[in-house]
């Protein structure tokens, strides 16, 4: 019966190749915009794996604006069951032109502190930071390349006043020592620099912006949390967890966004798949009532149309993903170059694409195939 | 006598045109012997055509019943109707009705694929079929690069290709010249010679004439039924 569906097919070429265009517009949608949803899940999830250990402490009054002396650093430190703590200087790279997502931002770390930060996480050429380095920086394999940096080369930070809003205060050239391996995570996108030299430059005083506690071994992150938020004023803590759950909630958004933008664009492929078949259905009335005056079976029909549909669907996945794939690839390619990745093309992805496009061209035959199939064999022969 | 391949009893069958009951069929019987070749003839609206919707199943009478092969079709349900029209029937349509996609094989292969015939056995049938219609060399063509005594003559292989114990056919001759009616209604004479049953519904004298029994129809009635020697 498939060489019949596929002659069917093949019958109406420029039809059939502008349905499974529409369901491969809708799939290619798919791909794309569910690579991106992909490619910020996977980010998050490394990004979190990398700093899953740690307790974030900010300023109670909120994210960027309060200032946190370090000074408190040393009394999260005190806290029972705070193995270390460490405070952070949190930058843009440059303020001016804020990446479309962020862009690449200034970590200012104790250069002793970087075991600690960075885990396990290995260079791929020069050395860490150590103790009296001055304007030296170790940056994230994505910065290296966007800037195409190498140890040994410049990389200039520019920082902004807070008072004045456009002007730039202040740019200096810092030299690369070290390059970081590709994590996955906001490190990529780091120019990580001593504490003292980020604030000096930033004109930031003794002030961080946020700290970051790791427990003793073996105390639950989440106590550890609440009492650290107790013992330590005017400071707010996020445990590992409830992290977690505030970039996973503003992700389902993004995620809802993205998707059903992608699936309403494949619903449409869908639709237009149910047109194709209808018509094809309708001026096939006749072949069916003769099909079913030869003895053929509802299932038979049944399977027939829907073995159309079917395959439009699955080719249309096919062409989607291609398509998709392409674009995804020439899109990484080129904003690799500026210093960020925007998709990833999971095999999650690619077997949802595919099972979607085929069961939309299932469902969206459902309909035709069943008009087919109840046509009685003498209305049918009637037809004209 | 054998059993008769064919037995109508009280066959009848009213449309509603409207609230007017219009009545197409009036207690029609008779019975059909194996290798019978006879006609069904009488003026349109005369009952012909419903007559073989009824035995072809295609349409359920008001009421009597029909027997082929000694199953009573006419109580068939809507699951048990396919079996029976691939098992015992075989139609040929005025109009040809071949699919237009297909080629003049694979139009006979189809009605085997119902059957659910293997697919070496159903080549092979096929084959020989259309040989015997002596399309042997336009096996490969589509319909459309075909006759319509071409065309008629692939439907009658169709019809023909699970050992039907009836063919039906419907104004066989209504669409092609006067040379490719005689040769189709010699074909369909020789089948019948070998032991095939086939009642073919006319208004063609010259059709009628050249089988062995016509049945004359009339507002739904059997008017006349005669053998002619």
């Amino acid at each position: 019966m498939f060489d019949i569906i596929l002659k069917n097919i093949t019958q109406r070429k420029l039809r059939t190749g502008l349905t499974i265009f529409g369901i491969a517009l809708g799939i290619f949608a798919v791909i794309v915009m569910g690579g991106m949803s992909e490619h910020f899940n996977q980010t998050f999830d490394r990004s979190i794996s990398l700093t899953a250990d740690k307790i974030r402490v900010f300023p109670e009054i909120g994210f960027g604006g309060g200032d946190l002396n370090e000074s408190k650093a040393r009394e999260v430190k005190r806290v029972t069951g705070v193995a270390d703590a460490y405070g952070l200087l949190q930058a843009s790279l440059d303020p001016e032109s804020l990446g479309f997502f962020g862009g690449d931002a200034v970590i200012g770390v104790q250069p002793e502190k970087f075991p600690s930060l960075l885990r396990d996480t290995k260079l791929t050429e020069g050395r860490f930071l150590t103790f009296g380095d001055g304007y030296r920086t170790v940056i994230g394999s994505s910065v290296a390349r966007e800037f195409n940096l190498k140890t040994g080369d410049e990389i200039q930070i520019k920082s902004k006043s807070s008072l004045r809003t456009s002007s730039i205060a202040h740019a200096r050239n810092f030299t690369v020592v070290g390059v970081l391996e590709y994590t996955g995570s906001f490190f990529d996108n780091s120019v990580l620099i001593p504490l003292k030299t980020a604030q000096k430059f930033y004109e930031r005083g003794d002030t961080v912006s946020f700290i970051l506690a790791v427990p003793d071994q073996g105390v639950d992150a989440e106590d550890l949390s609440k009492r650290i938020e107790l013992n330590v004023e005017k400071i707010k803590t996020f445990s590992p967890e409830q992290l977690r759950k505030q970039i996973e909630q503003s992700l389902v958004v993004f995620t809802l966004i993205t998707i059903s933008a992608a699936v309403l664009a494949a619903i449409i492929g869908g639709l237009s798949v149910m047109n194709t078949m209808l018509m094809s259905v309708s001026e096939r009335t006749k072949e069916f009532g003769l099909m079913k005056a030869l003895g053929a079976e509802t299932r038979d029909i049944l399977f027939m149309t829907m073995g159309e549909s079917a395959i439009m669907g699955v080719l249309g996945g096919i062409f989607g993903i291609i398509g998709g794939g392409a674009l995804v690839y020439y899109l990484n390619d080129y904003l690799a170059s500026r210093g960020t990745i925007l998709f990833s093309v999971t095999p999650r992805l690619l077997v949802i694409s595919i099972v979607f496009s085929t069961l939309l061209g299932i469902i969206s035959g459902l309909y035709p195939a069943y008009r087919a199939a109840k046509m009685s064999p003498m209305e049918a022969l009637r037809y004209e | 006598m054998n059993e008769p391949i064919l037995r109508v009893r009280d066959l009848s069958k009213t449309y509603m045109q409207g609230k007017i009951p219009v009545h197409a069929l009036s207690d029609v019987s008779f019975d059909v012997q194996k290798g019978e070749f006879l006609s069904i003839v009488g003026p349109s609206g005369s009952g012909k055509s419903t007559f073989l919707s009824m035995i072809g199943l295609l349409d359920k009478p008001t009421s009597g019943s029909v027997f082929i092969d000694g199953v009573e079709v006419t109580k068939a349900t809507d699951s048990e109707a396919p079996v029976i029209r691939r098992k015992k029937i075989g139609f040929v349509f005025q109009h040809f009705n071949l699919i237009p996609t297909l080629s003049a094989l694979e139009n006979v292969d189809i009605a085997m694929r119902f059957a659910r015939v293997p697919k070496s056995r159903r080549r092979e049938r096929a084959i020989d079929l259309l040989t015997q219609m002596g399309l042997r060399d336009r096996m490969n063509h589509k319909p459309s690069e075909l006759s319509g005594g071409e065309q008629q003559r692939v439907a009658i292989a169709r019809a023909m290709a699970n050992n039907p114990a009836i063919i039906l056919a419907d104004e066989p001759t209504g669409e092609v010249d006067t040379k490719t009616r005689d040769m189709i209604v010699e074909l369909l004479r020789g089948l019948s010679e070998k032991g095939q049953t086939i009642l073919v519904v006319t208004h063609d004298i010259a059709v009628s004439a050249k089988t062995r029994r016509i049945i004359t129809m009339r507002d739904g009635m059997i008017e006349s039924d005669r053998m002619i020697s």
